[in-house]
């Protein structure tokens, strides 16, 4: 069985407001997928159906086969909510054991703190005590408690300093090499860039895009040359030159958006030396993204 | 097994934790016990007969108020923190989240009830037969079942704030008006025809009959399955009613 989460035609209304809006797509086996989108694109609440957590208004949402409620289903999978909340009146240590409690086959104690990067000091700490920082990481201890192959984190990284954050991410890493499936959301786009392998992007409830990094990039590719003039030329001339789509001026420099910025340079250097300064922008996710968004805002 | 028997175990480590039990529940009705058995009432014809009735006025003073506002005020806490939707996700289920949370509330009903007993034995000396004690206490426990009910019913409200709020004034009438406080025979008669009724005065009065060595009556029994029927079918039906409305 290789297809671990699958939606068809899923849309969630809340009152008469289309929180998702007919979203199908499925998840691999080991993927590692971001879902990435404005504020209110409907990330979280596809994840809350995804976690069983709500029901869709239609559609089917499907979880290693089964529905996302089943105690089978929840026995495999962990989950970071955008909320952390934690209970009250327990320390670390307990919580944890308590969550080890609920699983068949528990990660190890020791291995959770490992995972964590929980410190002796905080496990002894309780836990409505901890910072917020702290409380993420030790949602995420909870999320790893039964070993779990599908992962789901909403915004794990948000309020973790940068040296937390890259041990995170650090830590998916490993756990992706261990083969488990995880999905997360993030509004730090070089996260989902760095980590990975598949980009689904979400817009007003609707997917707008699925693939990989590369591709989203490729596919909306503002990539271009741009230098400053030298000498008075007719920049319009250069629109005939091969690879070139656009000419424009931005800022005192002349922009050149092509699909192959090596072709541009090369025509470049054969052309007498009119220009200065240049420099080379291969598309950002950060763009992409923008430009996604805005097209659809158009429409 | 093992995650409903550590669930539990973290509820009446939690329920200790909590300063307003120990304030509330043990120290509270121990110091009014003091006063209205040493301070006041000294001298009075049936000196020991006040202090056994007054022992279980306010054992099941105490009883009554872990099981409305410990467990009703946690439970909106809960809700309002997000901490039951996270714990929809793991494999414990909302029934033995539900019970490991009355088996708490029920360990720390025995324990309050043997503290509070305890304390009038070393302060009174208040002597009953080992029976009498035993039904006493079992008949507070069971006794604290529609309180339990009424509690996971205040559970049901959005804000922790109007729980704590309402279940306080509930708390209070409820003791006042069943005569936990002062007798009920000591009150204007309206409020007697009230007091009969109400949960908390046959909830202490089967114990009150115990210490006079008889059995508590039917009435009681009867009124407390009432209210505690009624008040797991009200708490159902408003739970119901707010996961349809999701
Ligand atoms: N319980 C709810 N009741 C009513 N509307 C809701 C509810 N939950 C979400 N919505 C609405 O659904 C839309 C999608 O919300 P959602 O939380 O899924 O967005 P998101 O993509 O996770 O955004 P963010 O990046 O801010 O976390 C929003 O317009 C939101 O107002
Ligand atoms: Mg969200």
């Amino acid at each position: 069985m290789n297809e671990i989460i699958c939606l068809k035609d899923v849309t969630k209304t809340f009152k008469d407001k289309k929180a998702v809006d007919g979203v199908s797509f499925s998840i691999r086996q080991g993927e590692v997928a971001a879902i990435l989108g404005p504020n209110g694109a409907g990330k979280t609440t596809t994840l809350s159906m995804m976690l069983g957590l709500l029901q869709p208004s239609s559609g089917t949402v499907k979880v290693l086969g089964e529905n996302p409620n089943s105690r089978k289903v929840r026995e495999k999978i962990g989950a970071m909510l955008q909320e952390v909340s934690v209970i009250d009146a327990l320390t670390v240590k307990e919580v944890i054991q308590l969550f080890r409690s609920y699983y068949p086959e528990p990660l190890s104690f020791e291995e959770l703190v490992n995972l964590s990067g929980l410190k002796e000091y905080e496990l002894k700490k309780r836990a409505e005590k901890l910072s917020g920082g702290q409380k993420r990481r030790l949602s995420f201890a909870l999320a790893m408690a039964g070993d779990p192959e599908v992962l789901f984190f909403d915004e794990p990284t948000v309020g973790m300093d940068i040296h937390s954050r890259k041990i995170f991410w650090q830590t998916v890493h490993l756990l992706k090499n261990r083969g488990k499936t995880i999905i997360f959301t993030t509004h730090y786009l070089q996260e989902a860039d760095d980590t990975a392998e598949r980009i689904i992007l979400f817009h007003n409830g609707r997917l707008i895009e699925d693939g990989s990094p590369a591709e989203i990039k490729a596919k909306l590719t503002r990539k271009s040359v741009s230098f400053r003039k030298t000498e008075a030329i007719n920049i319009k001339g250069l629109e005939n030159l091969p690879h070139i789509q656009k000419v424009s001026v931005k800022g005192g420099r002349v922009h050149l958006e092509t699909d192959d910025t090596d072709a541009v340079l090369s025509s470049l250097y054969k052309l007498n030396g009119f220009w200065k300064d240049i420099q080379v922008d291969s598309g950002r996710l950060e763009d992409a993204f923008e430009q996604l968004t805005e097209e659809k805002e158009a429409v | 097994m093992n995650a409903f028997f550590m669930q539990s175990k973290a509820e009446i480590l939690r329920i200790l934790r909590n300063p307003y039990y120990v304030f509330w529940s043990l120290a509270m009705p121990i110091v009014f016990y003091v006063i209205f058995t040493r301070v006041f009432n000294t001298g009075i014809d049936g000196q020991q007969e006040w202090q056994a009735h007054y022992l279980m006025s306010m054992t099941a003073f105490s009883v009554m108020g872990s099981a409305i506002m410990t467990l009703g005020i946690r439970l909106v806490e809960e809700r309002a923190q997000g901490w039951s939707k996270f714990m929809k996700i793991t494999p414990l289920t909302d029934t033995a989240y539900f019970f490991a949370k009355m088996v708490g509330q029920t360990v720390i009903h025995t324990f309050s009830i043997i503290v509070i007993f305890t304390a009038g034995a070393v302060i009174n000396g208040v002597a009953l037969t080992p029976a009498e004690w035993l039904m006493c206490g079992l008949w507070i426990l069971a006794g604290s079942f529609p309180f339990l009910a009424l509690g996971t019913l205040i559970g049901t409200m959005k804000k922790v704030d109007t729980a704590a709020g309402v279940s306080n004034v509930i708390y209070m009438l409820l003791a006042v008006c069943g005569g936990m406080w002062m007798p009920l025979e000591t009150m204007p008669s309206f409020l007697q025809s009230i007091g009969i009724w109400l949960p908390s005065y046959n909830f202490g009065n089967g114990a009150w009959q115990i210490v006079q060595g008889n059995a508590p009556e039917l009435a009681n029994w009867l009124l407390l399955a009432g209210y505690l029927f009624l008040f797991v079918v009200l708490s159902n039906y408003v739970r119901r009613n707010q996961e349809a409305a999701v």
